[in-house]
């Protein structure tokens, strides 16, 4: 799940400042669920960005809308109505909905009320942690279901560095070394030789943006030139 | 009628897994009290049910999906679990912010609902139920 | 009597049997969102604005007189306190006639107000059923039938019988029915994991 957490009410507020009607969006997907942009925290910023706004005596009215989610077309469609008399919105979603939220209202300024941190599990009530750094290689079959990109503080693909301290990653002391933690886990199910395999170097794709298109639908897309 | 159509309902497959959660479910919806205190915690209800259709209410979800299910002890139509299947999906996000004043935790028996529904090989639209194959001991 | 307070230990036996207790397990300090300085400033009102109360203020303010009501009434009445004292030996305090009375008219006043919201709010009717109904009935007549004797509208021997028979029929039903809620709702709560639960999160739901 994309785990998101808001910005501060500060923060937001002063990005708004410029702006005299504006539209929260909320979103029932992944901010719903980790508490960060859902329906109750659109109603509780507003009230506070409301409050806030008005204590510093500027005329500022905000609303709230939520939409099933901000990343696909059909539910934002829902607020092509509704935006019209607002001259900025602010976003709730994680990134990718607030981008397609700009794309799809480009005269409006869109701003995110969210800072989106990572792809990433629910451990317990309120309490998220990162799993995933969507590296599009994945190698989770490899080390046993514990992922070294995300897990590791230097992303090895071959073992420990030679740092760890008491099972302690030497980069940060707070987090355990993953690959001891990869080696007792394949050891467990006695699976030691997958690591005696050296991995090659990766290419590195996170620079360029994402993009994927499923082979059944791709005569329904024209192909782009690439340069 | 496609074939899908056609396939009979296993009602034991369905009890059974009724049974693995009857105790704690029944407590559920026994204590439900029918207050619709946690139809504006929904935002399903809110937005798309406008704050008034029922059928958007995590309550009326609840009861008339899992609540079925153990009143008819299982014995449900393939019709029957197709109403379900927009109770549980096209009306619910399983967003799980809904709210009950009681202590009565709503997304939990969503989710239930929804792995019974799947075991009918009844999935959300556009999605495919995993066939079910035998696994050799 | 048996009955009801067999059944409610019964009911909270089985409520404790479907929890497990949860281990408390140690948070990583590092990347804890605290509140900034305003949004601590506001913590009080958004908390009031999501409570019961300031989400449905008729409705709480409403309920929970009923509920009060309802077991002050009968628990604190003359009447039963002086039956009590004289089969038990002991009694509780009891409450002025005239308080008991207007008591009796709010636990009314609450059914009545529940029956209208029943019958007049679309979301309500559809999930009540004849079951809903006929316990709104169930709850009202003991407390009714109460009222009328105190006042000896009618012939009295009657009218205490019949309050007698309601009274422990309502007292029976409470476990067996939604009216469960009695003891279900005092701890419930604490055992979901979600961010309307109170407490620590001790004890949790099993399933």
């Amino acid at each position: 799940m994309i785990i998101a957490n808001r910005k501060t009410v500060e923060e937001i507020k002063e990005s708004l400042k410029a702006y005299k009607k504006v539209l929260t969006v909320g979103c029932g997907g992944c901010t719903a669920v980790c508490m960060a942009g859902g329906m109750k925290e659109v109603n509780d910023l507003n009230t506070q960005l409301d409050i806030l706004f008005k204590d510093d005596k500027v005329v500022f009215q905000i609303n709230g809308a939520v939409v099933e989610r901000q990343c696909e077309v059909p539910y934002l469609a829902e607020l092509d109505e509704i935006v019209k008399p607002y001259d900025a919105i602010l976003s709730m979603a994680c990134g990718a909905g607030v981008q397609f939220l700009a794309e799809r209202y480009p005269d409006k300024p869109v701003f995110p009320a969210l800072n989106t941190v990572f792809v990433g599990v629910n451990k317990d009530i309120g309490w998220y942690e990162e799993r995933c750094k969507s590296c599009g290689e994945c190698v989770l079959g490899m080390t046993g279901g514990i992922c070294p990109i995300t897990m590791c503080a230097k992303g090895l693909l071959n073992g420990p560095c030679g740092g760890p301290q008491d099972g302690h990653c030497e980069a940060n002391s707070e987090a355990d070394c993953a690959w001891i933690k990869i080696y007792e886990r394949l050891k467990a199910q006695g699976r030691l030789d997958n690591i005696l395999k050296i991995t090659p170097a990766r290419e590195w794709q996170d620079q360029v943006q994402g993009s994927l298109v499923l082979d059944k639908f791709r005569d329904k897309y024209s192909k782009k030139e690439t340069k | 009628m496609s074939e899908h159509d056609l396939k009979p309902i296993n009602i034991d497959q369905i009890r059974a897994l009724l049974k693995e959660k009857e105790a704690g479910m029944k407590l559920r919806l026994a204590a439900c009290a029918g207050c619709t205190l946690c139809a504006e915690s929904c935002f399903m209800f809110m937005n798309k049910g406008k704050g008034q259709d029922p059928q958007f209410m995590p309550s009326f979800k609840v009861l008339n999906t899992l609540g079925k299910l153990y009143r008819k002890r299982g014995k449900v139509s393939r019709a029957e679990l197709e109403q379900m299947r927009k109770l549980l999906w096209s009306n619910c996000a399983l967003c799980e912010r809904c709210y009950c004043p009681l202590g009565v935790d709503l997304p939990n028996m969503i989710a239930f609902a929804r792995k019974i529904l799947r075991s009918q090989e009844i999935e959300a639209d556009g999605q495919q139920a995993p066939e079910k194959k035998e696994v050799s001991k | 009597m048996a009955v009801f307070l067999g059944g409610i230990a019964w009911r909270l036996v089985e409520l404790f049997r479907l929890t497990r207790k949860r281990e408390r397990v140690a948070w990583p300090t590092r990347n804890v969102r605290a509140d900034s300085p305003a949004e601590q400033k506001f913590r009080p009102i958004l908390s009031f604005q999501h409570s019961l109360i300031g989400q449905h203020p008729v409705m709480a303010v409403v309920s929970g007189l009923f509920h009060l009501c309802v077991f002050i009434a009968p628990l604190f009445a003359k009447g039963h306190n002086l039956m009590m004292r004289e089969s038990l030996g002991f009694c509780f305090w009891s409450l002025p006639l005239t308080a008991t009375d207007a008591l009796t008219v709010l636990v009314l006043g609450g059914v009545l107000f529940m029956l209208a919201r029943r019958l007049v709010i679309p979301r309500v009717r559809a999930v009540s059923g004849l079951a809903d109904y006929a316990l709104l009935a169930l709850v009202a007549v003991p407390y009714l039938t109460g009222f009328i004797a105190y006042h000896q509208w009618l012939p009295y021997r009657a009218i205490v019988t019949l309050h007698m028979l309601t009274g422990e029929a309502m007292l029976i039903a409470i476990p067996f029915t939604k009216m469960a809620h009695m003891v279900f709702f005092l701890f419930a709560r604490g055992f979901m994991e979600s961010e309307h639960n109170v407490g620590r999160g001790d004890r949790v739901w099993s399933s």
